[in-house]
């Protein structure tokens, strides 16, 4: 015990810098996901067939091969495609160094967004639109002001899963050289020689994450819960 | 006399791929008019009525309301907001209360001030008996008073046709009553209704005109006199054998 706050207090200033890179890495990709997931879930329930067949083929393409393998592809892809990430500095943080990494986890995001979406939003009874559309709204406020936070209801839950997954999986981005926790654990032990500490300290701190992420979240929910019984 | 009709169909036919549901359907629908349209399960009686407020689209023949095509209405909110519609499982909002409910579509949809859809909405609520309940969320209401809200709901938007598919068909029996006589009211007011429904007591009564249809066709209309007395149309006697 005496062993751990030690390591942790003499190398506090690196395992804050890999818990800011793990949060920066996990919100954005919470944030980019859930946008493009959302606009993927709308593209799957397209009236247009090509549309829907292109996010099919994406989605399932997507979860059906390995998370570290997406990391790679991105992180040697883009240069092999002349992209050239530009330094974007962002309150003394580059965010460059990141950059690839994040993308990849936002590509794999999305696809599983994308089917918690579709998935609440499908199962909401088809009568719900039917009812707005017959007092004369349109397509979009059905969807968007009855069908939708109806669905969020069930989305909610599922989406709170997805969150953590997401902290947790974001500590592959590891191998491409990402300074986040897991990098750090590595870095502290290869200078410290000690191998179980810096891991349990890290998993200490991912664990206290993803436990104010479930927390927030079933506060959330409870407070939809309490709006209406179904 | 010649009076003009509010909705005339004519011709109206309809598929589903291949299968044809609806065969040329010709009704005229005066205005104040309460017509009964009955019939065995499967005739295409909720298909008419989903085309008249085009949830459906037409195949063939056209719908005119009030002289104009509906085919030529290329907003369908515009018509929808003349043509009302209750339907057999309420489809209330779960997630509003009984007064957003009813007064949500007149705001956001006509565009009216709130003050004023909401007292409109209170008005249609005591007169539908569900003024007690305006906070209430339906998953709180039996199914005779979410229907009632229902009826309130399609009123707030001030339609000139209200259709009714199977209103009373979800609900327990001894809920029937109430639902048929806020209908009953309705159509005291003048409304003009188009009811699908199996409540024979209901169409004798209340419709000034009985519809029959069986296999996509109207097979026989009239009178209730003329339907449920005169008719000398086998199909429709063996029909109302059963259901009486
Ligand atoms: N979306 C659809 N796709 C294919 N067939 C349909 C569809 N909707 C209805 N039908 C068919 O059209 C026919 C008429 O259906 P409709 O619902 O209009 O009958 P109904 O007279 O209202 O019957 P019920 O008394 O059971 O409500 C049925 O055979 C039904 O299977
Ligand atoms: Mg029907």
């Amino acid at each position: 015990m005496s062993e751990l706050i030690h390591v942790a207090v003499k190398y506090r200033a690196l395992l804050l810098n890999g818990a800011r890179v793990t949060l920066i890495v996990s919100l954005l990709t919470i944030l980019f996901g859930l946008f493009f997931g959302v606009l993927m879930a709308f593209l799957k329930m397209s009236k247009v067939k090509a549309l829907r067949a292109l996010a099919n083929i994406y989605v399932e393409f997507i979860r059906g091969t390995p998370v570290l393998v997406q990391i790679f592809l991105v992180y040697y892809g883009l240069p092999l495609m002349g992209v050239e990430i530009p330094s974007i500095v962002v309150a003394g943080f580059d965010i460059s160094r990141i950059l690839s990494g994040t993308l990849a986890l936002v590509i794999n995001t999305t696809a599983y967004v994308c089917e918690i979406v579709r998935g609440g939003i499908e199962s909401i009874d088809y009568g719900q639109t039917e009812g707005a559309l017959a007092l004369g709204m349109s397509p979009a406020r059905a969807m968007m002001a009855i069908v939708f936070p109806q669905a969020m209801k069930n989305i909610l839950p599922s989406l709170g899963n997805e969150f953590i997954t997401i902290i947790k999986t974001s500590s592959q981005i590891s191998v491409i050289g990402i300074a986040d926790l897991m990098y750090t654990a590595d870095t502290i032990r290869g200078i410290s020689f000690k191998p179980m500490e810096p891991l349990i300290i890290v998993a200490l701190i991912y664990f206290l994450m993803t436990f104010v992420i479930s927390f927030m979240l079933r506060q959330a929910e409870k407070r939809m819960r309490k709006g209406y019984a179904r | 006399m010649e009076e003009k009709s509010i909705i005339s169909i004519r011709k109206l036919t309809k598929n589903y791929g291949s299968a044809s549901v609806l065969k040329g359907i010709d009704l005229e629908v005066q205005k104040g008019e309460v017509v009964a349209v009955i019939g065995p399960s499967g005739s295409g009686k909720s298909t008419m009525l989903r085309c008249i407020n085009a949830m459906e689209q037409l195949s063939g023949g056209d719908i005119l309301l009030n002289g104009e095509s509906i085919r030529q209405m290329k907003k369908l909110p515009r018509l929808r907001q003349k043509v009302g519609m209750v339907f057999q499982h309420f489809n209330l909002f779960p997630h509003m209360t009984v007064l957003k409910n009813v007064m949500y579509a007149p705001v956001t949809v006509r565009g009216e001030l709130k003050p004023k859809a909401e007292e409109y909405a209170m008005e249609l609520l005591k007169k539908v008996g569900m003024y007690e309940k305006r906070d209430a969320y339906p998953a709180t209401l039996s199914g005779g008073q979410k229907q009632r809200v229902a009826i309130a709901r399609a009123l707030a938007m001030k339609p000139e046709v209200l259709l009714f598919d199977e209103p009373t068909s979800a609900l327990d029996p001894e809920m029937v009553g109430e639902v048929l006589t806020v209908m009953k009211q309705l159509a005291k007011t003048g409304m003009t209704m188009i009811v699908v429904t199996h409540e024979m007591g209901f169409a004798r009564e209340v419709a000034d005109k009985v519809v029959f249809m069986d296999e996509g066709i109207v097979m026989e209309s009239g009178s209730p006199q003329q339907v449920f007395e005169e008719t000398e149309n086998e199909r429709v006697k063996a029909f109302l054998a059963k259901m009486l």
